[in-house]
């Protein structure tokens, strides 16, 4: 007789209780069309705002002339910013750098703008910025004039530490240094970061995070109770936890497919629309895979919870509904306040820290882009800067990013595991008509 | 509460060490209450080999009775036990028991070959194993040229003979089947009465809850009957039925010339009564059942009268029970 017996292998072993049930609830959920309605709903939410952020990345950006120095202003054909820069005086007709020895062509007015663009390396105090068209260090300024914020170096700017508030920076200029950046390089990367971290943090963790489970997981085991179709399942020797365990694996292999295709979809429209060098922004990948983890964790999170909710009560939804509305004011909180004590009784908290320290890991030099933005040389806040600052957040543990990723990914778990101690515990005690 | 790391299907608790001397099925002295509402009430049973049937109008008891058996309900009083094991706390025996729901809904997107085989690796089979096993019970219960189509579109008695090859694919000690003939055809009918004889014959105990008599009766000798969630008879049909035979009964006979028919019959010492409600139909009365049945085909062909149907109206569960709950008062 031919011998069949398997050689037994770790996936023989696997292949039996836990994935007869995931498989089972898996393919369960892709018959259902509910599922695919939350999916589509879900993509074309995400799909309204990256064609947003398309029309904001393909869009004219004014070049302004922050300075003021294309303008002529005695109508002599050179640019006040020519005139500043060879000693004549700008409001005098007859005075300009034609008439010096040797004479020197008037520039085109399109050379005074944005001319002069952000030189700074780091937000570290201490002196930054590069006179780059020299209008700062012209023999027409006095020395104090050179040295306005009276650090010892002409023609810099100074960054200093607010006294009572060493987080807060203060930024004063010499004047004329770094004063007419190029809004729209400034405007598109500033936007195109906006959008990563918000689409990232608020449409990607948050809402389908919490929309997907709340539609897909609530019933697991619920619908199976009140149909009676929970009755195949539990008449076999097998234990209500790992019923209730598996059953979320099912909801896990679905959702995770779907969230990472969703976010591979985002990464590589966002990637090639961005503003970049080459044609593709790897820069960004670092902070698609926080968003990616960061979502996976909470879906694995709130799938358990909604789950034991539904168990708990008929109406879970009734149930997960208020705790969705504290979730959303948390996720409110972390993008004005990281660093509240409040967000650790939460699942988003965690969850946001998870890419806000992802985006420090990928962007580092993301502060000083919007202090930068925020000062716009002296003349007031760039466009996206403002965007820019509310949705970027440091994150709030004070551990560095890569040790907030590991607290936080090990919060998640045990949030998960504790939620499926919780639903099994009520499930066993559970009477099933 | 730890998942089964193995995955081998070994229960999480080990099952009681001997099972040699103890009875398959114990109730002792078992009552569920809803409330004020007692579903059952102080049921004592054991059980062991053979089929037994369980009867009882809708609402008797008898789903509770397996629902207490299979841990979906915790008894309100006294002890359920499982091949030694108390069904609540422990899934371990569920690795030698075989159930079929009463409920309809099934997964009816699945196949049925599929719908056996996902609940056959339940009990520790490998995806080939069960689709094996899936494969010989299907056959088992005569569904296996439909094995490849959806549940959905499955007939009732299709249906019920798939959730019936489901409970058998782990070749279960213990079946249980609750009103596995409602609502079937008369073929898939008689194919599930042979599936349980069968069941029987091979020794396994099966346990069969219906309300209508005369299919337990197919099936099974030894009964169990619960009314109003109390045991008010257990034992065998036929020492039930013989003190049955005792009441007033009535026979219908529907024939060519049914006062001819009467006329020969009445002669016959048991018969105390006729009625005719139509000119084909005749009612008789009779004291004694049993003897009157015995007797009757030899009168009907002596006198060469042509008899379409011989039915009896009330010898069905409720006169039964009309009988045993006016005997015991």
């Amino acid at each position: 007789m031919k011998q069949d017996r398997e050689i037994p292998s770790l996936w023989s072993g696997m292949d039996r209780k836990a994935l007869a049930i995931g498989e089972f609830t898996l393919r369960q959920q892709r018959k259902r069309l509910s599922t695919w309605v939350v999916f589509i709903v879900g993509i074309a939410a995400m799909g309204v705002m990256t064609m947003f952020y398309i029309d904001a990345m393909t869009r004219d950006y004014e070049a302004i002339d922050n300075d003021g120095d294309s303008y002529d202003w005695d109508g002599d054909g050179y640019p006040n910013g020519q005139e500043a820069l060879y000693g004549t005086d700008a409001l005098d007709t007859n005075s300009h750098p034609g008439i010096l020895d040797p004479s020197i062509l008037p520039d085109d007015p399109s050379v005074w703008i944005n001319e002069d663009d952000f030189d700074w390396d780091s937000l570290a105090e201490g002196s930054v910025g590069k006179d780059d068209n020299g209008d700062c260090d012209v023999e027409s300024r006095t020395a104090s004039q050179k040295d306005a914020n009276n650090n010892g170096i002409p023609c810099d700017i100074e960054i200093t530490s607010e006294r009572w508030n060493p987080n807060a920076l203060v930024i004063r200029s010499d004047g004329n240094v770094d004063e007419d950046p190029d809004d729209e390089a400034y405007a598109l990367e500033a936007i195109h970061r906006s959008f990563v971290l918000a689409t990232g943090k608020l449409g990607v963790v948050f809402l389908i995070g919490i929309f997907v489970p709340l539609f897909m997981a609530t019933g697991l085991i619920r619908n199976e109770m009140t149909s009676g179709t929970m009755h195949f399942m539990l008449a076999k020797p097998i234990a209500r936890s790992e019923v209730f365990l598996y059953r979320l694996l099912g909801f896990y292999a679905l959702a995770w497919v779907y969230l990472t295709v969703l976010i591979a979809l985002l990464a590589v429209i966002t990637g090639l629309t961005g503003p970049s060098e080459g044609f593709f922004r790897f820069s960004d990948l670092g902070v698609w895979m926080a968003v990616w983890l960061a979502s996976l964790l909470a879906v694995m999170v709130y799938g358990m919870l909604f789950c034991t909710l539904g168990v708990m009560w008929k109406h879970g939804m009734v149930l997960a509904l208020p705790f969705a509305a504290w979730e959303l004011g948390m996720v409110l909180t972390t993008l004005g306040a990281p660093e509240a004590s409040i967000l650790r009784f939460s699942v988003i908290g965690w969850a946001m820290n998870i890419v806000d320290a992802g985006a420090a890991l990928a962007w580092s030099d993301t502060p000083l882009l919007i202090q930068m933005g925020l000062w716009g040389g002296g003349n007031g806040p760039l466009e996206g800067s403002e965007g820019l600052n509310f949705f970027w957040s440091t994150p709030g543990l004070g551990l560095g990013a890569l040790g907030t990723i590991i607290v936080s990914v090990l919060v998640l778990v045990f949030q998960t595991a504790a939620c499926w101690l919780l639903g099994s515990a009520l499930f066993k005690s559970k009477e099933i008509e | 509460m730890i998942p089964d790391m193995t995955q081998q299907g070994q229960p999480s608790q080990a099952p009681s060490p001997t099972t040699q001397n103890v009875p398959v099925v114990l109730f002792n002295g078992v009552s569920k209450s809803y409330g004020r509402i007692h579903a059952l009430s102080n049921i004592t049973l054991a059980l062991s080999g053979g089929v037994t049937g369980i009867l009882g109008m809708n609402g008797a008891g008898k789903s509770t009775l397996f629902k207490l058996l299979m841990g979906k309900l915790r008894p309100s009083a006294g002890e359920v036990k499982l091949f030694g094991t108390n069904p609540w706390k422990n899934p371990a025996p569920y690795a030698r028991v075989g159930f079929v729901p009463e409920h309809e809904k099934m997964h009816d997107w699945m196949t049925a070959l599929e719908f056996v085989s996902t609940f056959a690796r339940l009990h520790g089979m490998t995806r080939s194993e069960a689709e094996k096993e899936a494969i010989r019970v299907l056959d088992f219960v005569g569904l296996s040229d439909v094995a490849n189509k959806e549940i959905g579109r499955f007939s009732k008695g299709m249906r019920q003979r798939t959730k019936i090859a489901h409970a058998l694919v782990n070749d279960p000690d213990l079946i249980i089947l609750d009103e596995p003939l409602q609502g079937c055809d008369p073929l898939a009918r008689t194919t599930i009465m042979n599936v349980i004889r069968e069941l029987g014959k091979l020794g396994r105990t099966v346990l069969v809850s219906s309300h209508i008599l005369n299919e337990i009766e197919r099936i099974t000798e030894q009964i169990v009957i619960l009314h109003q969630g109390k045991l008010v008879a257990l034992g065998n049909l036929h020492a039930i039925r013989e003190r049955l035979d005792q009441i007033p009964h009535t026979i219908r006979i529907v024939g060519e010339d049914a006062r001819a028919l009467a006329r020969d019959l009445l002669s016959h010492p048991a018969v105390f009564g006729v009625s005719f409600p139509n000119d084909r139909e005749l009612l008789i009365q009779t004291y004694h059942f049993g003897q009157l049945h015995a007797d009757l085909p030899r009168l009907i062909v002596e006198n060469n009268h042509r008899v379409d149907m011989i039915d009896n109206p009330d010898d069905d569960l409720e006169s039964l029970l009309n009988y045993l709950a006016g005997g015991s008062s």
